[in-house]
């Protein structure tokens, strides 16, 4: 089964990149241009894989994440940061924090963003780490606010 | 500080002991002539007796008969006569040294010298048996007057320094109390034994006040512990440095270089190197410089952010192509388009990253001509057409229609006017509409850019001219590079002597308004220059 992924960025022409880069490798892809459509995308249908930028309109990436991981349907949704900022956020503590999978600074490659998401993809789908719920279940809903002990 | 005595208390004087001695020795000497009296009375009266048993003796032979009791009267006259007259020469010399040794009791010892001890004395005789005695005293009086002369020239030394030494200490209390920076001085036991008042306010003791001086009872910071602790422990010269954090009020953190030394214990020893006498710290306040670190730190990522941004784009779509991702050429068209787009607005940014930093600099090349504003703004106009039509935003003209004349730099009040349409564009929904708007106001001339975007908060009105700076709930509303404000006013503000202004509402629009003097105004004020030249602008502020 093709596995979806979900491109949220609002520079347009980055998305459009991306989006290329995993169609032709044979993927699923969605794309959002800002956190609030993104999560609107999610709650239509649940991703295998969520790729976000971290500043953006509305609602930002680090707000979107929060937002995934205090939700039962989207706990271990795994999710991949882009960044432009420098010392300001620190991937370990991104990673650590909101426990994403992966933080790619810009300006990054998307051959390597498509091999970073290519292992992710199948590490979670190997069968000792499957995941909890029907992946492809509609989250809208189950989306029940879910106090997520691995936050603070 | 060790106290010192008293400025000007004198400690009393030194006097030669010997003197107290006199009194007793004048004592000793009428008793001894008064004995010696009382033998003399006793000796004459012994005489007198004896002469008149030799009389007696003497009539007694003459009358009968014998010039024995003659010779033997006669002899005992002339033995008692000589024992009267070696008698009363006794009382004569004791006299003189009764005499001397009076005059010696009598002497003020604060006004002694070597000279006064001979002048003022009397001299006796050389059969006077206490001659002897008289002179080893009168030697041991001048040798104790000449200590005591040394030991008075030395006291007066050791007052000297001792005022001296007051005044110099009070003279670095008193610098070091003018002193902005905190100083803090601590001994070989690690007590504090100076500190200004600037460190007392900042470490929060009184010293003066203070039960005990030890330094960890004091002070609490820390870092500033172990530096000064540490560093006097160290033996021989040694220079420290650091930086220190102080919480201020809440939420503000005060941060302080400190350098400390070790304090020599004399010349000589910091000479040889060999040993120390405490440790010093003087301490400076770098908030401001920490501030201005940070606000570079954040300025270039700022700056790198921007430049990240197209930088994606472009190395995204390079390797796009190399991998053979166009389709075909329409698709390799677009991606070609991408990356010059990306190029160009990478081009943007560092042209009013330079723009911005050479008006900041303070020099800045300016070619001033008279213009028409409402033909710049006609020509802004068509520049940003192409992307209200994108928006789908009406790009409404209000321009005067008077002759609106200018002193200005084509180009740059241009690129003003542009920068503002653009912001307006950027911040204005889809379908909303944006209003170009030129006024005659007296002698000067307005123009204003109004936009129903999404308006602004009091305080993103102070702030939005600052460099990168974007309204929060609106940040990367499209691609901006947080500099065409910034560089507006100074364009307006720093090169044209004008003023830029907004007004807005927060979800109702903006007003920008640019105020210029007038092309009449300029020429007046400014006839002597010709109207076209290279002026060097400096900013105020």
């Amino acid at each position: 089964m093709t596995a979806s992924i979900l491109l949220c960025d609002d520079e347009v022409h980055i998305v459009r990149a991306a989006e290329i880069k995993f169609r032709r490798a044979g993927y699923d892809v969605r794309c959002a241009h800002d956190g609030q459509q993104a999560w609107e995308l999610i709650e239509q249908q649940r991703p295998d894989l969520l790729i976000t930028d971290c500043q953006m309109p509305r609602m930002n990436g680090l707000q979107l994440v929060e937002r995934a991981r205090s939700h039962e349907a989207t706990l271990h949704l795994p999710i991949i940061m882009l960044t432009a900022k420098g010392f300001e956020l620190v991937p370990a503590e991104i990673i650590a924090k909101w426990n994403v999978e992966d933080v790619l600074p810009k300006p990054f490659s998307p051959r390597e963003l498509l091999r970073r998401a290519e292992e992710i993809l199948a590490r979670r789908s190997a069968p000792d780490t499957q995941l909890t719920g029907d992946e492809t279940n509609c989250v809208g809903t189950v989306l029940a606010p879910h106090a997520h002990a691995d936050q603070e | 500080m060790p106290k010192l005595g008293r400025a000007g208390a004198r400690m009393p004087p030194v006097r030669p002991q010997i003197l107290d001695v006199a009194p007793a020795l004048v004592n000793a000497l009428m008793n001894h002539i008064r004995t010696c009296t009382t033998l003399a009375a006793l000796a004459g009266g012994s005489a007198l007796v004896a002469l008149v048993v030799c009389l007696l003796g003497g009539f007694t032979a003459a009358a009968g008969e014998s010039w024995t009791y003659l010779l033997i009267a006669a002899g005992t006259m002339g033995a008692t006569a000589c024992a009267g007259a070696a008698l009363w020469q006794v009382l004569r010399h004791e006299r003189a040294a009764m005499h001397y040794f009076d005059r010696l009791s009598r002497i003020d010892p604060h006004d002694l010298t070597t000279g006064t001890a001979s002048a003022e004395l009397p001299t006796l005789e050389k059969t006077n048996p206490w001659r002897a005695t008289a002179e080893r005293l009168q030697r041991s009086l001048a040798d104790a007057c000449r200590r005591a002369e040394e030991a008075e020239h030395t006291r007066t030394s050791l007052e000297v320094r001792a005022r001296r030494c007051m005044v110099e200490h009070e003279q670095i209390k008193a610098v070091l109390e003018g002193l902005a920076e905190p100083v803090i001085a601590i001994d070989d036991f690690d007590e504090v034994v100076l500190a200004n008042s600037c460190a007392e306010s900042l470490l929060g003791f009184d010293l003066d006040q203070a039960p005990e001086r030890a330094l960890d009872k004091l002070v609490r910071c820390e870092e500033l512990l172990e530096l000064l602790t540490d560093t006097r422990r160290r033996k021989g010269p040694l220079h420290r440095r650091g930086e220190l954090k102080f919480e201020g009020a809440p939420g503000v953190e005060n941060w302080y270089s400190v350098e400390v030394q070790t304090i020599p214990s004399s010349r000589t020893s910091t000479d040889s190197g060999e040993s120390t006498h405490g440790a010093v710290a003087v301490l400076r306040e770098i908030s401001g410089h920490k501030d201005a670190q940070k606000r570079i730190a954040e300025f270039v990522s700022a700056v790198s952010h921007e430049m990240k941004t197209p930088l994606t784009g472009i190395r995204a779509y390079v390797e796009l192509l190399a991998d053979g991702d166009a389709e075909d050429e329409e698709t390799r068209e677009e991606f070609l388009q991408v990356i010059n787009s990306q190029a160009s607005r990478l081009q943007r940014l560092i042209d009013n990253l330079l723009n911005l930093a050479r008006i900041e600099a303070g020099v800045v090349q300016v070619s001033k001509e008279p213009q028409s504003l409402n033909e710049l703004m006609e020509e802004s106009l068509g520049v940003v057409q192409p992307a209200a039509e994108a928006k789908q935003i009406v790009l409404q003209s209000d321009l005067s229609p008077m002759y609106l004349g200018v002193l200005a730099d084509q180009d740059m009040l241009l690129q003003a006017a542009i920068n503002l349409l653009s912001n307006a564009i950027k911040y204005t929904p889809e379908g909303g509409r944006v209003t170009l708007r030129s006024r005659m106001n007296g002698p000067e001339v307005t123009f204003e850019v109004e936009d129903t975007g999404v308006g602004l908060s009091p305080e993103d009105c102070q702030k939005i001219f600052e460099k990168f700076y974007r309204v929060r709930k609106d940040e990367k509303m499209s691609q901006g590079t947080g500099l065409g404000l910034p560089l507006a006013r100074h364009i307006v503000e720093d090169v044209h002597s004008g003023s830029l202004t907004v007004e807005s509402e927060p979800g109702v629009g903006s007003t920008f308004r640019v105020v210029l003097p007038g092309a009449a105004q300029l020429t007046a004020a400014s006839s002597s220059s010709s109207s076209s030249s290279d002026l060097a602008i400096r900013r105020s502020s």
